[in-house]
């Protein structure tokens, strides 16, 4: 079954319109592999800053955190979904937050499958062949903008025009996510200081 | 009794181990903390990041105008060396010139000359001081809107004033703050609110033209901005005006070394060519001092940088006002080291205006103390300055032996890997290249011991390559063959069973 279904990911990236449409309707899709797509992406992109080669390289490996990265990553997708999600329910769109995740994490493979080979291939080149690297990391990142917007206006059931619309909304749905987390971080950490301090006069001084 | 002793034999065996600790740690820090330097001597990496050194240069002094046996400086604005080491000191509030030798000995006061009419003329403020290599000495001298040449003996030769040109506009006034003169006898004067760029003169004193003219530079947003501003709101806006220069010096091929304030902190200080081009070499750092800077605050904003010192061999140091800071670079434009600070203690400064050299002494004037500070190189920064020397003299493999004292005393001298690099590459030691490159984050030669090292390898393992490369390709023949065969085996199998 599980194997099933990684096999209709990679029919997935090269079929976008068919496959995103029979993930939507006909269930054909897998959150739990979405995820694991973006854990692996979030492995790679690490692996990028950390292995590439040197002529490649321009990371202070004194500032490589995997850790902080592959979060960083999840962070993003989750924004990325939640955004397209509250946007999209706003304007008829068909497709469940499920499929959203789906789309997203199923179209990070293309990158995972060239990232690596890329990866590799920086460690052996010298300058003057690294456009080959770029290239590579390149047309991964281009097949992934082309599979997120198939698959936006596939499972939503949008037109193009909408899709790229709809994109620069949950861009500014984003941005408006994080300046609501911080808002909230700011006003819980001064609640948080506020009873510490009623504590500690409690406390220290009656 | 026995307990007390034992007693007293630990304390004094531990103190003994904390003594003994003692000396062995900090010995190994002498050139740090052992010479009491009252500032921090640093680099910057490759990624932009502080690395902290061993101090190249340590305070070694101070002079002031009663030492020197003239009376104490007013304000003085400018300092210069000959080439047998004579101080030549613009002592500005005491409108005077004060020369001494290379010990700081006075030699002469220069305060008056006789002029055309034969009459006895003063200096009144002057700004900038300089000596051509023929000996003669120019005087900026700002209060009387004039440029000065005397001869050795204090003879007039020319004045330079009021320069009438079509570029200059009309009831232009002419105010000298800086001068420089090269081999040719050219004079070449940074004047006030003049931002065209270097005023130069022919050695007659006819004014040439400007030298060196710094593009201004308007970003998309700025003219966006202006766009949608009104007139009156476009008038108060700051003017695009290019940053005035500050100092100058000529090196030895007659070209010029200016600085500039740049706010930006991109391009702080440039070589110009005679037909006042920038030729200075750059690397990925900017040349405009510290790299990094607190936004506002004390000690907040980039580098400002006041004067510059060509010190042979391609070597030349900046100051920078805001900070007291010496930045050194060699003709590549990697930096080298960065040192000094500003205090009251010796060795750092409040004021400092101007900066020379005497052989390998660095000379600083600060206007606000009245003195000059004197700085040697330690051993550390001789070495630095040795080795970069005879790379720039060609001699690299000489240079070796002293990138490999350096890296003795700080391991993180990049510069020295790539040093050393170098001589791995000639000799054909492609992987020990390789990996003095990498510590030294040098690309370019990397790439080139690279392909070297990769092209060895492939080399020697030619034919162990294309046997495998014939094996697989046999292996593929065959193995799709047999496939063939298999397949159509079990089909008739199947074929078989159905019926």
């Amino acid at each position: 079954m599980f194997k099933e279904k990684i096999k209709y990911a990679f029919y997935t990236i090269g079929h976008p319109m068919d496959g995103f449409y029979e993930i939507r309707h006909r269930g054909r899709g897998s959150v739990v592999l979405s995820l694991l797509f973006v854990l692996l992406f979030g492995i790679c992109f690490s692996a990028n800053r950390q292995y590439a080669g040197f002529v490649v390289n321009f990371i202070n490996p004194m500032s490589i955190n995997s850790f902080a990265e592959i979060l960083s990553v999840f962070v993003l997708f989750l924004l990325f979904c939640v955004g397209n999600w509250s946007i999209t329910c706003l304007m008829n769109g068909e497709g469940r937050f499920k499929d959203i995740v789906t789309v997203t994490g199923y179209s990070m493979l293309p990158m995972i499958l060239t990232f690596v080979p890329a990866i590799i291939f920086s460690r052996f080149v010298v300058a003057d062949e690294e456009a080959f690297y770029y290239i590579l990391m390149g047309l991964g990142i281009a097949w992934f903008v082309m599979l997120v917007l198939t698959g936006i206006m596939t499972v939503h059931n949008y037109t193009l025009g909408k899709t790229l619309l709809t994109m620069i909304f949950t861009f500014v749905a984003m941005l408006i996510i994080i300046f609501l987390a911080m808002l909230l971080y700011s006003l819980i950490s001064q609640v948080v200081s506020f009873f510490t301090s009623i504590y500690n006069e409690l406390m220290l001084r009656v | 009794m026995r307990k007390r002793m034992t007693g007293l034999f630990k304390g004094m065996s531990v103190a003994f181990c904390v003594f003994a600790l003692c000396l062995t740690d900090f010995g190994s820090l002498t050139a740090h903390a052992g010479q009491n330097v009252p500032y921090e001597t640093y680099t910057y990496d490759y990624y932009e990041d502080i690395k902290y050194t061993p101090a190249a240069y340590v305070p070694d002094g101070a002079v002031n105008g009663e030492q020197i046996g003239c009376g104490s400086f007013l304000s003085p604005q400018d300092l210069n060396t000959d080439e047998d080491g004579n101080v030549y000191i613009a002592d500005t509030g005491n409108n005077r010139i004060v020369v001494t030798d290379p010990s700081f000995r006075l030699v002469k006061i220069v305060d008056s000359f006789l002029n055309e009419d034969g009459e006895e003329d003063h200096f009144s403020s002057p700004n900038g001081v300089y000596v051509s290599s023929n000996g003669n000495l120019y005087v900026a001298d700002t209060g009387k809107l004039r440029v000065v040449e005397l001869d050795g003996d204090g003879n007039l030769v020319q004045i330079i004033q009021n320069p009438k040109s079509d570029v200059l506009e009309d009831g232009y006034v002419f105010t000298p703050l800086k001068v420089a003169v090269d081999y040719a006898d050219r004079v070449y004067v940074i004047a006030q609110n003049q931002f065209e760029g270097i005023m130069a003169f022919d050695e007659v004193g006819e004014f040439i033209g400007f030298t060196g003219t710094i593009n201004v530079q308007i970003t998309p947003w700025e003219i966006f901005w202006r766009r949608f501003s009104t007139r009156e709101q476009r008038a108060r806006q700051q003017l695009f005006i290019p940053t005035e220069f500050t100092g100058m010096e000529i090196d030895q091929d007659g070209f010029v070394y200016a600085t500039n304030v740049d706010s930006e902190g991109e391009q702080s200080v440039r070589r110009l060519n005679p037909s006042g081009e920038d030729v200075i070499q750059q690397q990925s750092i900017a040349l405009s001092g510290d790299l990094t800077w607190r936004l506002s605050g004390t000690y907040s904003g980039a580098s400002r940088i006041v004067d510059v010192v060509v010190r042979g061999k391609g070597i030349y140091s900046i100051l920078d006002s805001s900070r007291g800071r010496i930045f050194t670079y060699d003709h590549e434009g990697n930096l080298l080291y960065i040192f000094g600070g500003l205090g009251s203690q010796e060795g750092t400064f409040t004021t400092p205006v101007a900066i020379d050299t005497i052989g390998e002494e660095i000379l600083v004037l600060d206007s606000n103390k009245n003195l000059i500070d004197k700085f040697s190189a330690t051993n550390y920064g001789s070495l630095i300055n040795q080795a970069v020397g005879l790379r720039y003299d060609g001699d690299e493999t000489q240079a070796v032996e002293c990138w490999r004292e350096v890296l003795k005393l700080d391991s993180n001298f990049e510069l020295a890997y790539v040093g050393i690099g170098k001589s791995y590459l000639a000799s054909g030691q492609n992987k020990e290249a390789m990996n003095c490159f990498k510590i030294g984050n040098n690309k370019q030669y990397y790439s080139i011991a690279y392909k070297r090292y990769r092209n060895e390898i492939l080399k020697e393992n030619l034919n162990f390559i294309l046997t495998a490369l014939i094996v697989i390709v046999v292996l593929v023949i065959v193995w799709k063959k047999a496939g063939k065969k298999f397949v159509s085996k079990k089909l008739q199998e199947r074929r078989m069973s159905h019926v």
